[in-house]
């Protein structure tokens, strides 16, 4: 087997050929990931995957140019070359007065996020995480019958960031997350209900939890029918509510708000939401999904109120755009892998809960939509905010349900949402992609349909 | 020890033959070096330049019907070999050892060319590119806000090998030139896009593609900035060929991949042989359409790529299959086995896909419509396969009063059931238009194309705001 270095020296090998190159100002960042996942199908496991990823991102800084380059290639030669293709890049950018590379030295911060050894568990007990989460689906209801797809996947990642001029840190991190697709049938019609969840422990891990709504999810869509064009409240758990609050995250965007692609640009200290929405982005959630001690820059994450009570706070922000904007980095340079540069993100982005009894609210509406499931999330413009979407959902008289509706569309503007929160519940829950949301309801939206 | 370029048939015949040391019926070696560059000027400067190689393989090997793929990072022969044992540790022991058989390397054709390998292009003519997009952009209307231009190019090479003895490789180089406008009217931001995506070489970038592109964008921009709100309800709505085909693939391509289908679970399960459409209708996928986007020599399980007739006049013919379920269904395998990289197992999807023109004229089509809705660029979509319900976002379009094009709208989405819009069309024209995308299926990226002639859809629901 070839020489194989640990990821200390592989770094510290890297540093060297920077060094080498006369290049005052570069990082390293290093990510090893051993992964896993587990698909079973008719009670039975149907494909094993073990995956195992390791390489290098280099970033050197250069008269203020940024250049990159990344290789899964650790071998002396390929860490050399990765180094002097990233000098090369730095010769295609532009300066910016701006950039920089942390300095800074990093807390000691522990956040819980890495129980060792979750990859390492047998396959009979991941495997048996997923036949759990169809048998828990399957006795929820008779009419779930088949399964689209359920699986179970973990994973142990190591990061490490270090740069020519001392800083230098680490950490890991574990994750497993189950998830299914149960599909419900009833006189020939055919429904289907997602639900996933994940932690950073085995044992937060609910496998009963996970089949059981996937199952409510697909069963309440049986007997669908159309539903007319019409303006009405709208009731979102905190599943559905998640689901817009990842498109509103882009909005925080230090970087969309100095490019002029932010609705919330300028708008820091103005009301830009209802008083009963406050929403927090915290890196250093105990166990959080996203937390992480530092960012993709090296920069020590932080937690932040971004809307307090309805009122703008401020904007989530990288070393680079922080100083555009005269504040300190929040640390949300986030990066996904390797190979990829940082960009201004979310981490474990939240709305916070609130004091409202929604069943309540809900009943005291004549009219409402609950909303089950939403298509083309992913084509919502962050830029203009507007939102025009394929929806199944539940249609409430009083607060009961009437039937299930599918074939609509919900459409609106996300900063006119915000304001539109007229109640927010005390069931804050977080979802496998970090971000946590409790059920919201909405005065009113356009419903397309019949 | 210095990198592979890639692995010979007596190397692919070793990994093989240790993968199948501990018993399995069938193994399988992909290996990919991939290679890219991007380059992103954005707010009028060039910000980002990103070069990179990723190179590893995954080895595949069934029993019975468990499959167990290792996959990861791999430098050299010693990097593959061990990975090989690795998955031959995960399959369950007992059963009778079976034999690789020789392995035979052979070429296939290509149907993409490359006249111009991109990375012999100095990386100033990117650049001069991304400017002039920029500034094309920019001079459109003094409501363009903001600009940014992408440059993304692809080199990936693939080799796959198995213990039936097949042994070949394939390069598949894709660029990806894109343009993201804003513009602004007071408090209204609005976004224009436009990309030029292909399997083909830099001579796809001419200068006056990427200005077009850049021109089409800022104009989607500035239409949308200054248009009302869709109006949601039930309208008859004109797809102009331009528009693309996410239509097609996200109301019928889905449905008709066969890993859902084995399980039954799509609408068009148990199907073949039944009409699922108006006559009107003729859906093919063609994996070998020369310099789109989703085209290649071979699938990534090494089946050579091909056109296929997934419906023929109304009536469902086939469906896109990669070898497992091609087996277990009992049709042909028709080279639909696609992953993103050698960290995913192969699935079914599709690659060029379109609705066939039809015999009216476009034109035509436009007039018949009274009241209506013309889309003439479509976005993005999305499908349960289960139910057949899809939605597609709306990037372009305009009211149609008295069979011409009237005032233009935003923020119009379309939903609906697919076999049963399927049914519904009542005219297709005889042009064709494509575009291009990343379809996203079980976490994996494939870049596909599609493409469709103008349609007439008598009655959808259109989504948007009400006043």
């Amino acid at each position: 087997m070839s020489e194989r270095v640990t990821n200390e020296v592989a770094v510290d090998q890297a540093l060297d050929a920077l060094r080498a190159l006369g290049i005052a100002a570069g990082e390293v960042f290093l990510r090893e990931a051993q992964s896993g996942s587990v698909e079973i199908k008719d009670g039975a496991i149907d494909s094993v995957i073990a995956r195992g990823e390791r390489g290098i991102g280099i970033r050197v800084l250069e008269e203020q140019r940024l250049g990159f380059a990344y290789t899964s290639d650790l071998s002396t030669d390929g860490i050399r070359a990765c180094a002097d293709t990233a000098r090369r890049m730095s010769g295609v950018t532009e300066a910016d007065k701006d950039l920089a590379l942390a300095t800074r030295p990093i807390d000691d911060a522990d956040l819980d996020i890495y129980q060792a050894g979750i990859v390492n568990r047998a396959l009979v007990e991941r495997g048996n995480v997923a036949l759990a989460v169809e048998d828990a689906a399957r006795a929820t209801d008779p009419r779930v019958t088949q399964f689209r797809k359920t699986t179970y996947s973990d994973s142990e990642s190591t990061t490490i960031i270090a740069t020519t001029t001392g800083m230098r840190g680490s950490y890991r991190e574990s994750y497993c997350g189950a998830m299914t697709s149960a599909v419900a049938t009833q006189d020939g019609e055919r429904q289907i209900g997602y639900h996933g969840e994940a932690g950073r422990r085995f044992a937060d891990l609910d496998p009963k939890r996970v089949g059981e709504q996937a199952a409510r999810r697909a069963v309440e869509k049986l007997g669908a029918r159309a539903l007319s064009t019409q303006k009405l409240p709208v009731v979102l758990d905190p599943w559905m509510a998640m689901d817009l609050l990842r498109a509103i995250g882009p909005l925080f965007s230090a970087d969309n708000v100095l490019k002029g692609r932010s609705l919330f640009a300028s708008k820091v200290g103005q009301r830009v939401a209802s008083e009963r929405v406050t929403i927090v982005d915290d890196a250093r959630r105990p166990r959080g999904l996203r937390s992480a001690p530092f960012d993709g820059e090296g920069v020590a994450t932080t937690t932040q109120t971004l809307i307090d009570r309805g009122v703008l706070r401020g904007y989530l922000t990288s070393l680079k755009t922080a100083r555009k904007l005269g504040v300190e980095p929040s640390g949300n340079a986030r990066r996904g892998g390797y190979g990829s540069p940082s960009r201004v993100g979310t981490s474990n982005l939240y709305i916070d809960a609130g004091t409202d009894d929604t069943a309540a609210i809900a009943r005291g509406l004549d009219r409402a939509l609950a909303i089950t499931s939403l298509l083309n999330l992913h084509t919502i413009d962050p830029v203009s905010g507007e939102f025009s979407l394929g929806a199944t959902g539940n249609y409430l008289e009083r607060g009961l349900r009437s039937h299930p509706v599918q074939g609509i569309t919900i459409a609106g503007n996300l900063t006119q949402l915000l304001g539109a929160i007229v109640a927010v519940g005390t069931d804050l829950v977080f979802g496998p992609s970090g971000l946590g949301s409790p059920t919201l309801v909405i005065s009113e939206l356009s419903i397309g349909g019949a | 020890m210095t990198r592979t370029p890639s692995i010979s048939a007596r190397e692919a015949g070793q990994a093989l033959r240790t993968a199948l040391s501990r018993g399995g019926d069938w193994a399988e070696l992909f290996w990919e070096r991939h290679e890219t560059l991007q380059i992103v000027l954005d707010d009028g400067h060039v910000e980002d330049a990103i070069s990179g190689v990723d190179q590893g393989a995954g080895i595949r090997v069934t029993k019975g019907e468990r499959t167990t793929y290792a996959n990861g990072n791999v430098n050299d022969v010693d990097d593959l070999i061990a990975l090989a044992g690795r998955a031959a540790r995960g399959v369950e022991e007992g059963g009778a050892l079976h034999e690789v058989g020789e392995v035979t390397p052979d070429e296939l054709p290509r149907p993409s060319t490359v006249a111009i390998d991109p990375r012999s292009v100095a990386v100033e003519r990117k650049v001069a590119l991304l400017r002039r997009a920029d500034q094309v952009a920019r001079s459109l209307d003094p409501r363009v806000s903001q600009v940014t231009v992408s440059y993304g190019e692809s080199v990936q090479e693939v080799l796959i090998a198995n213990s039936d003895g097949l042994h070949r490789s394939d390069t598949r180089v894709r660029l990806n030139f894109a343009v993201h406008v804003v513009a602004k009217q007071g408090e209204v931001l609005e976004s224009g896009f436009e990309a030029l995506r292909g399997t083909s070489g830099f001579e796809m970038l001419s200068e006056e593609a990427v200005a077009e592109a850049a021109h089409t964008a800022a104009r989607r921009a500035v239409l949308n900035v200054g248009a009302e709100p869709a109006p949601a309800g039930t309208y008859t709505v004109v797809l102009s060929s331009e528009a693309g085909g996410t239509l097609i693939h996200e109301s019928v391509g889905h449905g008709l991949e066969a890993d859902l289908n084995l399980k039954g679970l799509s609408v068009y399960s148990g199907r073949i042989g039944q009409k699922v459409a108006s006559e009107l209708i003729t859906v093919i996928d063609d994996g070998t359409d020369p310099d789109k986007r989703g085209t290649a020599a071979m699938d990534d399980e090494g089946t050579p790529t091909q056109r296929t007739v997934l419906i023929e006049n109304g009536v469902l013919r086939t469906y896109l299959s990669d070898r497992k379920h091609a087996a277990k269904l009992g049709i042909p395998r028709s080279g639909n086995a696609r992953r993103e990289s050698f960290r995913y197992l192969p699935i079914c999807r599709m690659t060029t896909t379109m609705i066939a023109p039809g015999s009216s004229d476009p034109a035509e089509i436009l007039r018949s419509v009274k009241d209506g809705v013309f889309v003439k660029k479509m976005g993005g979509g999305q499908v349960d396969v289960v139910s057949g319900n899809f939605a597609f976002e709306i990037t372009e379009c305009y009211r149609i009063r008295d069979g011409s094009l009237a005032e233009p709208l935003r923020g119009a989405t379309l939903v609906g059931q697919g076999p049963k819009l399927m049914s519904e069309i009542d005219m297709v024209g005889n042009d064709l238009g494509y575009s291009t995308g990343t379809c996203g299926k079980d976490g994996q990226g494939a870049p596909v194309a599609d493409a469709q002639p103008t349609i007439r859809i008598p009655s959808v629901v259109v989504g948007g705001k009400l006043k």
